[in-house]
């Protein structure tokens, strides 16, 4: 138990010094801190200096929990600057859902779930701190607490899962499918967009498509045209926008 | 139907017997694409030939729409209106329900006199977050949307090159746009056409 309490000041401390070094910086998080909840929460021209500050006081704590000697103070920092984070969320999740958080780095997701579990283990983290003695921590516990705080950063996606799911969909090949017998009729159409015959006729057309068949390896598309029809022929082999035809039929004269 | 349909290829064939009043060619000339004026709508006037909104309800063939301004159109369909949903579909495809766009010509009434109705189309521009089996999840501003592949149906269109339905070159953490039909009252989507600029 002793052992658990010691081991969370170093799993605090890596955080802490992640953010705060990744807000004082990271050029590009400045100039992105318009963009962040932190912006409507402060107004624009406030947003990069109260960054800076934050980044210190995370600095400050950081060094507190890493330096001797040892006292609850550290862990009472710590778990009151986690549960400002996880009261900066709730805002920004209320106010401003479409803007990111601005936490640890530059990513433009607006906070999700993860963003919240992450700030929920750190503040769980900080009070457990608060009661850590001189005792020797748990190199395995910090590590393990490390992965999974980084596992719930939006930040690092592309670094572990964007490329491992592309590796999936490289070796499973989800939207691998047998070719469909039929030309799908989205195919035709946008060829059928790109030819001459429907340049000349689509300021006539008045509808979308209206009726479509194949015959003898031609697809047949009906448009309306005010009180005609526009018919087109696509040829269903081949990718030449020049072979489409077109007529203009006035279907009440035929019947 | 067959013999209208055999009328209607042979007038843009031009092969069988003669067609009265039809125009077949391989294009119709640059005059005819000019030939409709700009129709006169005052900037900034909403358009009285235009209608959307969610469908509350259908009765023989007329829509009862609820627009999202919470103004009530009614939508007249008749033969030669287009209806579309993931592709051309019968009126009876049309649900309570249904979100749909509707261009036509305003009745004296107030009744939209349907030309074409597009029933629950979207169109959403998105980052591909994750593809599983016959899906594509995507990341469109912050909101997930699973986006169905349809067989036989959903295409995919890189750059510039034909539409294919082969969709197995899209990647994770692309940049796409989707054109398909909204399942309503869900965050799922059916694949019309994938645009990918690459």
């Amino acid at each position: 138990m002793h052992g658990i309490a010691a081991s969370q000041p170093y799993v605090i401390a890596v955080f802490l010094t992640w953010a705060g070094l990744m807000k004082l910086l990271s050029r590009r998080m400045r100039a992105q801190a318009g963009q962040t909840a932190l912006a409507r929460l402060t107004g624009a021209a406030r947003a990069v200096p109260v960054l800076r500050l934050v980044g210190l006081v995370e600095l400050a704590v950081a060094a507190a929990l890493l330096l001797p000697p040892v006292h609850p103070l550290d862990g009472v920092a710590a778990a009151l600057l986690a549960a400002g984070f996880l009261a900066y969320l709730t805002y920004a999740y209320v106010a401003a859902p479409t803007s990111s958080c601005g936490c640890l780095g530059t990513h433009s997701r607006p906070v999700d779930l993860r963003a919240f579990a992450r700030a929920g283990v750190l503040l769980a983290a900080g009070l457990v701190s608060i009661g850590a003695g001189p005792h020797p921590s748990l190199a395995p516990l910090v590590l393990l607490e490390v992965v999974i705080l980084l596992g719930l950063s939006a930040e690092l996606d592309r670094y572990w899962l964007t490329p491992s799911r592309r590796l999936l969909v490289r070796l499973r090949r989800p939207l691998a499918a047998p070719p469909p017998r039929d030309v799908p009729l989205e195919t035709t159409l946008h060829l059928l967009r790109r030819s001459p015959a429907y340049c000349s006729a689509s300021a006539r057309l008045t509808s979308d498509v209206r009726e479509t068949w194949d015959e003898d390896g031609v697809r047949f598309v009906v448009y309306g045209a005010d009180e005609r029809s526009a018919v087109f022929a696509v040829p269903l082999s081949g990718d030449d926008p020049a072979a489409i035809r077109v007529a203009l039929v006035n279907e009440a004269a035929l019947a | 139907m067959r013999s209208r349909r055999d009328l209607l290829k042979s007038a843009v064939l031009g092969g069988g017997a003669s067609v009265v009043a039809a125009t077949a060619l391989g294009s119709l000339g640059p005059e005819a694409a000019f030939a409709t004026t700009a129709p006169a709508i005052e900037p900034g006037t909403p358009d009285p030939n235009f209608a959307e909104g969610r469908i509350r309800s259908i009765k023989e063939n007329t829509l009862l729409v609820l627009g999202s301004n919470m103004v009530f159109h009614t939508i007249r369909v008749v033969d030669g209106t287009s209806l579309w949903k993931l592709g051309p579909v019968g009126f009876d495809q049309a649900k309570p329900g249904d979100g749909l766009y509707a261009r036509g010509v305003r009745m004296p009434d107030g009744m939209l006199a349907a030309e074409a109705v597009w029933l629950n189309i979207v169109n959403i521009k998105g980052h591909i977050k994750n593809i599983t089996s016959q899906t594509i999840h995507l990341d469109h501003n912050g909101h997930d949307v699973l986006c169905h592949v349809v067989a036989g149906k959903s295409v995919a269109i890189h750059s510039e090159s034909p539409a294919t339905s082969d969709l197995s070159m899209l990647k994770v953490s692309q940049h796409v746009q989707i054109l398909g039909a909204w399942r309503p009252d869900t965050n799922e989507v059916d694949i019309a056409t994938v645009f990918s600029p690459h």
